[in-house]
């Protein structure tokens, strides 16, 4: 990278051009697996030519126990890139339970992160009156968090701004409309709209999932639209039965572009959305991915689409059914018309994958992330501590695995990698459960251009 | 204060005691006992252990549903003693704590209290 610059890079092609990741982190958990030990930040060894490839190579413990590590993002991305005085060196991993945010120096010894400061639960509760931390985003220099419920585990909760040394701002919304509820986040600055998205009340996914909650409109279906610049909620798409639970939301990654995506999980449809002509934002259900009746059960088992991610060059488009067990790839070139490109099992409560390179696998593909060149899929198991526990309940002797996907960008498809596997039921400490994971050269998740 | 006796079945048979203004959370931490927790307000379910004999009084609770409640589930960091009670405590007591919804769907009366309706007899 040429000094003149900050961090990341200066448009997607460039990205796509960087470096092979050599090293990646995922968190990984024991909230909820009965074992009394911190959450913690792994380091995965990514490099084929290392003697420790495919090994965790690195732990940070938390300070506390009970965090349940969930999702994580960096202090800056490429949307820094022209600002020599910032550089992408600490990763912010809230924790959902305790609302702790963990900061970690991950560019002093990029293989041994270490813990730079915790920003107390109970003082973003005192101050903001937010609980439950989900998505981070950097903003230029400073830094937004998606926070699903007040202090007191109720919805809509709201963001929390952070300063670029990682000081409460407060509240970053001028408001927050009627939103019912919040999760995921993705802005596109050259079009001033931010879109987020609809989980529950941390009372509500806290405890676990009870499906009958759905029907008590505990559970969100709705998409807002965002004035970003004004800070507040401009429209809403109400998704109805096509889009229950609408988690992870992505734009391009081309900053001309508007359209996005995001995946309903429990209706396991990807809505699309996207500017028309007359410049009105429009939505569209542009994939259905239809229930399948296990064997024994009296309720159709829907696929749980809880992650969606778009390749750097927005030609694919990667998701999971963490029920059926599924990771799928569409070639999104034409994105009214998505085409199926690419599909594996890895676990799954179908039985068509029980086992991936010697591994049992327990838990379905859920959280994955895309190299630069779109060419690695590392995929994780764990959804949630207690949601885990009623899907699957093995999982707390077997504890999580990370998968690699070998994926072809030219003529699409995708094939499990034999020589890649992470078996966290084999941790020091007793199995855990690894989720999502980053790369310090960034990744398909982390960067978004001004 | 009258005090009441907590008998854990899951740690040796290993006894406490406890007042009952206090909640059973709070007072079992700070007698030294391992106890997972998280929200500390009745909401996140991390806590719950398992009321083996015994009564308390867990009305600030809104992270269990009634049918996790009829099988003896108990939010301690909400929950006080309104007896000599024995506990089954940490995540071994969650054995019938969580239901896949598919196979085992909620009837009516076993939602959360909010949104639950009598049981029809
Ligand atoms: S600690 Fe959250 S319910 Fe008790």
């Amino acid at each position: 990278m040429k000094d003149c610059c900050g961090p990341g890079y200066a448009s997607p092609a460039e990205a796509i051009n960087a470096p092979r990741e050599k090293l990646l982190y995922t968190i990984a958990i024991y909230t909820g697996t009965g074992i009394q030990k911190p959450d913690y930040l792994a380091t995965v060894d990514v490099d084929p030519e290392s003697p420790t490839y495919s090994e965790v190579i690195h732990r940070l413990d938390m300070p506390g126990i009970g965090d349940e590590l969930h999702h994580m993002g960096w202090n800056a991305c490429s949307s820094c890139h022209g600002d020599s005085s910032m550089s992408r060196k600490f990763l912010i991993l809230p924790g959902v339970r305790s609302n702790n945010l963990h900061i970690v120096d991950t560019a002093t010894d990029p293989r041994a992160p270490r813990l730079h400061n915790v920003i107390d639960g109970a003082e973003i509760k005192a101050k903001a009156d937010l609980s439950g931390p989900h998505t981070v985003h950097c903003l230029g220099s400073e830094i937004i968090i998606s926070f699903l419920g007040n202090a007191k585990g109720e919805a809509p909760g709201g963001y929390l701004q952070l300063d670029k040394d990682f000081n409460i701002v407060g509240r970053w919304e001028n408001s927050m409309g009627n939103i019912k509820f919040g999760y995921d986040f993705w802005y596109q600055p050259r079009h001033n709209i931010m879109v987020s998205s609809e989980w529950a009340a941390p009372n509500t996914f806290m405890p676990g999932f009870d499906l009958e909650e759905v029907g008590h409109l505990k559970y969100g279906r709705e998409l807002h639209f965002w004035d970003f610049e004004k800070k507040e909620p401009v429209e809403s798409f109400y998704l109805g039965e096509d889009g229950l639970l609408p988690l992870e939301v992505k734009f391009h990654h081309d900053p001309d572009s508007t359209h996005g995506f995001c995946g309903a999980a429990l209706s396991t449809n990807v809505i699309h959305w996207w500017k028309d002509h007359d410049g009105k934002w429009q939505w569209e259900k542009i994939i259905d991915v239809e229930n399948e009746l296990h064997p024994e059960w009296p309720i159709p088992l829907p696929g749980v689409m809880s992650a969606l991610l778009v390749s750097m060059d927005d030609k694919y488009l990667y998701v999971n059914n963490w029920l059926h067990g599924d990771m799928r790839q569409y070639d999104i070139t034409d994105p009214h018309n998505p085409k199926l490109t690419g599909q594996v099992f890895m676990g799954g409560l179908l039985g068509r994958a029980p086992t991936v390179n010697g591994v049992e696998v327990t838990g379905g593909p859920q959280m994955f992330q895309l190299s630069l060149d779109g060419r690695r899929l590392y995929v994780t198991t764990s959804l949630f501590s207690t949601w885990d526990n009623q899907f699957y309940p093995e999982i707390r002797e077997k504890g999580g695995v990370m998968v690699q996907i070998d994926c072809d960008p030219e003529n699409g498809g995708m094939t499990i990698s034999p020589d890649f596997i992470v078996d966290f039921g084999k941790e020091p400490n007793g199995p855990s459960r690894c989720h999502e994971a980053r790369y310090p050269g960034g990744d398909c998740t982390s960067d978004i251009w001004l | 204060m009258m005090l009441h006796r907590v008998t854990l079945s899951n740690r040796n048979g290993a006894t406490y005691s406890v007042n009952g203004r206090r909640p059973l959370l709070e007072q079992l931490r700070g007698q030294g006992v391992d106890l997972p927790y998280g929200c500390e307000y009745g909401g996140c379910i991390t806590c719950a252990a398992k009321l083996v004999a015994g009564n308390i009084d867990q009305r600030r609770q809104i992270a269990l549903n009634n049918r996790q409640i009829a099988n003896g589930y108990v939010i301690l960091c909400v929950a006080r003693a309104t007896s000599d009670i024995t506990l089954e405590i940490g995540v071994e007591s969650h054995d019938n704590l969580y239901r896949n919804p598919f196979l085992d769907p909620l009837k009516p009366h076993e939602l959360k209290a909010d949104i639950a309706t009598p049981e029809e007899l």
